[in-house]
């Protein structure tokens, strides 16, 4: 909401510095954003008046004038050719710093000397909506009545200051300057003054009627202007729709957007001679009703849309736009004047169906309330009246469902302070109430509070409570006022989670194994299932219906996507030796479109490249061993796998909890990433089904263990874990461990054959083994190797 | 006798000082010390020792022989000292070669400020709470008091599925969920990943927010107040300070903006907190009493307050990050500098 330091003068009296003002505001909820200043580049700029040109004497295009500015004659040499003899300019003198950055200082023009410059409008920063003649190419011809030696600033009612205040939604009657004049009051004391609403009617009758016909309008008011003068609004009406960003156009429609800034009520007017019937509907549109609009557009309306209508046509969209069939031309001579209240959700929807937002429509978006429809409405005759802008018929038509309650909240000292945790005493809470224009009287240790109805906000001592504490100031906690905190609280028990703390555990185990956490969005792009390969319904992906792009438009159902797009990021640009994991949800619809919430699963991705299948086979495991997990691996059937060079982490039951490997060739290739990438999904979820981690405590060897090393030769599809296992069992009571230390393959060997050699050892928890039982069991492990799976010794 | 014994002795320690490595040193020990050796044979030669003389012979023998071992243990460790040093010379390893295996990762700054937020919290008695990041309209907006076409709800640009299932915009629809279940007093904490639909330099559509919810009897903005400068300390550091501004929340009443005076010029004014000295960070306020009713606490007998911390905002001031797309992209040479 932006309004001017003067405007705000209208209506209370102060006199302070902008930013004091500005700090003031902000302290009491009211953030002032920025303060402009008007005048800014106006300085050392004055009115003056050309009393004689002459020709430049060494140069055909320049002139030579001089200039009355009040306190003196002074010279300036220009190339201007729209300047005349008694002509009233403005002019810049040294020191000036103009809006485009040109400063000027005395100077030489062709061994003449020069005092300053004349100005054009854009020099200057305004524009012909501002005063004629402000756009031409060339100096800006003043008016005549303007004082000479003026400083420009004042001339053009510049001298003044622009407070772009951000509104918080719960302060609608904030949008207007009224309702931040309350404010000003409010905290600085000083005394609120009413806005003029006195006018004289003609003795013309109002020949207007208005019929209700929707729920969605609760007050409907018309006044009648005749003999209207459509020109250019005075200067001053000019100047504060200017500051505040409004394009002026007309003597009505520039009231209106007045009367808007300044009162926060919407107006709309017609030109009464398209008004057939002389009589206004207002009514739901009819399903497929058009309507052209004053932004060129023509649109097609539906019941949910509010028309202001005549007996024939609709001429407006409620609240948001007027049409091009009955609005003010230049040839009106007849104004009717609209000042209604909307419901608000209804012009919400309209204005975010259609796309339209306009001042009106913003306003009435946050609630427009009773009281301000008839004000806004007076004020407007009020100015029309001063200004002479035609004459007001006799009688205002206002058709309404009923008045509006007055509320009032009882509110006791005591309980705000409770809430507040503070000691402010009750008299002060009166007189701030009723400096932000809320009557409120004492009765005993009550405070009867009669909420205005432009504070619909207000319904309970909890809002009585943030009224009294925004204005009395915050720093009352500072300032060792308030209540000792923690008076009377009750203990309560902290509580990490079990999901918290074991996604911590395992993401500080991938930390420690050299992995850097990722973030990514929970957004992908709908071929992602595509370039991941996925044939399940991980394709069947949660759309987002306003999504930032197409890129951005679905809910992963794998982390596999972000993962490796953020390899392929680092790939890109060179970097070696990636290890990246990332812990994040996916969605799983159970049903598309979505008619339930759909399930979401923790899991937690690693990717990396520049690494081989064992290390990150190690650190994938390093992760999933910090729960109770008893697993085995299989063959992975991951799409987005090498089918060759990956595994599932799998329970007894064949529960996945983990999938990784290489990714595939295809997929790599997709997703431009090294052919050899490592990518792990971990199931975070299920690992929290497991019952935390438990150990089984086997005694420490009491006599020596023996070590055996045996190399076998075997086939390649032989897994070790089978070797392994055989091994174990056929150690029997006496296996204490074994580890494969080395794998080796040569053609010698044979072809599909390869070369296990293992570190078996052994150990009886009774005695010393003896040489003879060492031999003997090794010859069982050989003998079982070679009866299971054909193995030889190397 | 007595000749031959200082002549054995005078000889062993000459020749043991010619001895320069360790096979000349052994076969001195065989030549002297042995089976077979000069001593030996001396000690053989008792036989023809008038026996009176024996003991005081003997006596001797037994000296030379102490001495010849002594000195040949000195120069045997000597030997040792030596050979050791030696093979430590040539192990040594250049040290300032690069550590093997890999380097320690890291955890992402986000991840490291909800860590440490959560500690704070929990270690205050809070209990950690999650839910659903898409999320139905009621937890995320009715039920905290932003009925729908409400004014209030242009506060947030929202993602959405269908007219009734979102995504989150805020954690607070945890806090409404929890508060159906568990009954006051509580205090609780909703950590998570919110989405809104705005995407620019300064806003990610997708953040982190940490919301916290105390419910009580007795508690108040004052309460409010000292909890937050309580937190701030403890990450931030102790001289830290807040101060509230008045602002509007829905779901709160009265509403505070909180400032945080700037951890890096410490309330100064530099360029990060725009010489103001202090950073807009949170949201904070007294729980709308109407937002406890609706979840079924009685609001006459219970007060609340709310604040919520913006994670990946909080942890850019913490480590001076200034870039918000650094946050998601994941380029390890940006991670590897918070290790």
């Amino acid at each position: 909401m932006k309004v001017t330091y003067k405007w705000l003068k209208d209506f209370v009296d102060i006199d302070m510095p902008a930013e004091m003002l500005a700090s003031k505001l902000t302290n009491a909820g009211m953030e002032v954003e920025e303060i402009i200043y008007l005048n800014e580049h106006l300085h050392h700029v004055v009115v003056g008046k050309i009393l004689k040109i002459e020709k430049h004497p060494n140069a055909d295009k320049l002139q030579v004038c001089q200039v009355d500015i009040g306190k003196q004659i002074v010279q300036i040499i220009t190339s201007a050719t729209n300047i005349f003899q008694g002509a009233v300019v403005p002019v810049s003198l040294e020191g000036a710093d103009l809006v485009n950055g040109v400063k000027i200082a005395k100077s030489k023009l062709r061994g003449v000397d020069s005092d300053g410059m004349f100005c054009s409008g854009e020099e200057l920063g305004i524009d012909d909506n501002f005063m004629p003649g402000a756009s031409i190419n060339g100096i800006l011809i003043l008016p005549d009545d303007f004082i000479i030696g003026q400083d420009i600033d004042v001339a053009l009612g510049l001298d003044d200051v622009v407070f772009d205040v951000g509104i918080t939604p719960n302060r609608p009657d904030c949008m207007s300057v009224i309702g931040l004049a309350r404010e000003v009051c409010a905290v600085t004391g000083a005394k609120f003054k009413k806005p003029n609403l006195s006018y004289k009617e003609s003795s013309i009758k109002n020949d207007m009627s208005v019929e209700l016909k929707s729920e969605k309008c609760s007050r409907y008011m018309a006044a009648v202007l005749k003999n209207v003068k459509i020109e250019r609004s005075p200067l001053k009406i000019r100047q504060r729709l200017f500051a505040v960003g409004i394009k002026p156009i007309n003597t009505i429609v520039d009231l209106t957007n007045y009367v808007l800034v300044e009162m926060g009520q919407p107006m709309h007017a017609f030109d009464q001679s398209f008004i057939e019937g002389r009589k206004i509907v207002v009514r739901d549109a009819v399903r497929g009703e058009k309507l052209a609009v004053l932004n060129h557009n023509t649109y097609v309306l539906d019941s949910s849309d509010l028309v202001i209508a005549d007996s024939k046509k609709p001429m407006v969209i409620a609240g948001v736009i007027g049409g091009t069939n009955s609005c003010i031309s230049n040839e009106t001579r007849d104004a009717v004047i609209e000042s209604a209240v909307f419901d608000l959700k209804a012009i919400r929807l309209t204005s975010k169906k259609i796309g339209v937002r306009t001042d009106s429509s913003a306003r009435y978006s946050k609630g427009v309330y009773f009281h301000s429809a008839e004000d806004g409405l007076k004020r407007f005759l009020n100015l029309a009246y001063s200004l002479g802008v035609g004459d007001i018929c006799q009688g205002i038509v206002d058709k309404n469902r009923g008045t509006c309650e007055l509320r009032v909240i009882k509110a006791k000292a005591k309980n705000i302070n409770a809430i507040l945790g503070t000691n402010i005493s009750v008299n002060d809470m009166v007189t701030i109430l009723n400096s932000l224009q809320i009557p409120t009287k004492l009765e005993s240790d009550t405070m009867i509070v009669n909420v205005p109805d432009f504070r619909e906000d207000l319904e309970n001592e909890y809002d009585i409570a943030e009224e009294v504490i925004r204005i009395y100031g915050y720093d009352v906690y500072d300032r060792g006022e308030a209540r000792e905190a923690y008076l009377g609280w009750k203990l309560t028990q902290g509580d990490y989670s079990k999901k918290v703390l074991l996604e911590r555990k395992i993401k500080e185990a991938l930390k420690y194994s050299g992995f850097f956490e990722a973030m990514n969005y929970s957004f992908i792009p709908p071929d992602s299932v595509t370039k991941l390969m996925l044939t399940d319904n991980r394709r069947f992906m949660i759309k987002i219906a306003n999504p930032i792009g197409e890129e951005l438009s679905c809910m992963r159902t794998s982390l596999a996507h972000s993962m490796l797009s953020s390899l392929a990021y680092n790939f890109s640009v060179g970097n070696k030796e990636v290890r990246l994991f990332e812990s994040g949800k996916t969605f799983h619809p159970n049903a598309l479109p979505l008619t339930e919430l759909p399930i979401e699963t923790n899991k937690i991705s690693m990717g990396a490249y520049d690494i081989t299948f064992a290390e990150f086979k190690a650190c994938v495991e390093n992760a999933i061993t910090e729960t109770g997990l008893s697993y085995k691996l299989v063959r992975s059937k991951e799409p987005f796998l090498h089918p060759g060079v990956s595994a599932d982490v799998v329970d007894d039951n064949g529960e996945i909890y983990a999938s990784f490997g290489q990714v595939h060739p295809t997929v790599a290739k997709n997703y431009n990433i090294p052919k050899t990438s490592m990518f792990a999904e971990i199931d975070l979820d299920k690992l929290l089904t497991l019952p935390e981690k438990k150990f089984v405590i086997k005694q420490v060897p009491k006599f020596p263990i023996v070590d055996r090393d045996l190399a076998i030769v075997v086939k390649e599809e032989i897994s070790n874990a089978d070797l392994e296992s055989a091994i174990r069992s056929a150690c029997g009571k006496i296996f204490y461990d074994v580890k494969l230390f080395d794998v080796y393959r040569n053609k010698t060997l044979g072809d599909g054959l390869k070369s296990m050699a293992y570190n078996i050892r052994l150990a009886n928890e009774d005695k010393t083994l003896t040489d003879e039982e060492v031999t003997e069991t090794i010859a069982k492990v050989l003998k079982a190797l070679k009866f299971r799976y054909g193995a030889s010794l190397r | 006798m007595r000749e031959k014994l200082f002549d054995i002795l005078n000889r062993a320690q000459g020749e043991l000082n010619m001895v320069v490595n360790k096979d000349q040193l052994a076969d001195f020990k065989v030549k002297f010390l042995g089976k077979q050796g000069e001593l030996t044979s001396v000690l053989r030669g008792m036989r023809d020792v008038a026996p009176e003389d024996r003991p005081k012979i003997g006596a001797l023998i037994n000296d030379v022989r102490e001495k010849i071992e002594n000195a040949y243990a000195e120069k045997e460790e000597n030997f040792n000292r030596l050979e050791l040093e030696k093979e430590l010379a040539k192990s040594a390893l250049d040290i300032t070669e690069p550590g093997k295996n890999h380097e320690k990762g890291a955890l992402h700054p986000t991840t490291r400020m909800f860590n440490k937020m959560i500690d704070i919290c929990v270690a205050m008695g809070f209990k950690v709470v999650e839910g659903p990041e898409i999320e139905l309209d009621y937890y995320n907006f009715e039920g905290l008091n932003i009925p729908k076409n409400h004014p209030s709800r242009d506060m947030q640009d929202t993602f959405f599925i269908t007219d009734n299932i979102l995504l989150r915009s805020q954690t607070s629809s945890v806090q409404v969920r929890s508060m159906e279940k568990i009954k006051p007093p509580f205090k609780i904490i909703s950590p998570g990943r919110v989405y809104r639909n705005d995407s620019d330099a300064t806003h990610s559509p997708v953040f982190h927010q940490l919301e916290a919810l105390v419910v009580d009897e007795n508690v108040s903005m004052s309460d409010l107040k000292a909890m937050l400068t309580d937190i701030m300390k403890k990450i931030f550091g102790e001289e830290t300070k807040i101060r509230f501004r008045p602002s509007f929340f829905p779901f709160t009443e009265p509403s505070v903006e909180v400032d945080v005076s700037c951890p890096t010029c410490n309330g100064k004014g530099c360029k990060i907190c725009k010489g103001t000295g202090y950073l807009e960070l949170l949201g904070a306020g007294i729980v709308n009493p109407k937002v406890l009713e609706m979840s079924g606490i009685d609001s006459k007998k219970y007060r609340g307050f709310a604040f919520g911390f913006g994670v990946d905002r909080f942890a850019m001031v913490f480590d001076g990050i200034t870039d918000l797309r650094n946050m998601f992209r994941n380029d390890i040479r940006f991670l590897k500098q918070i290790k």
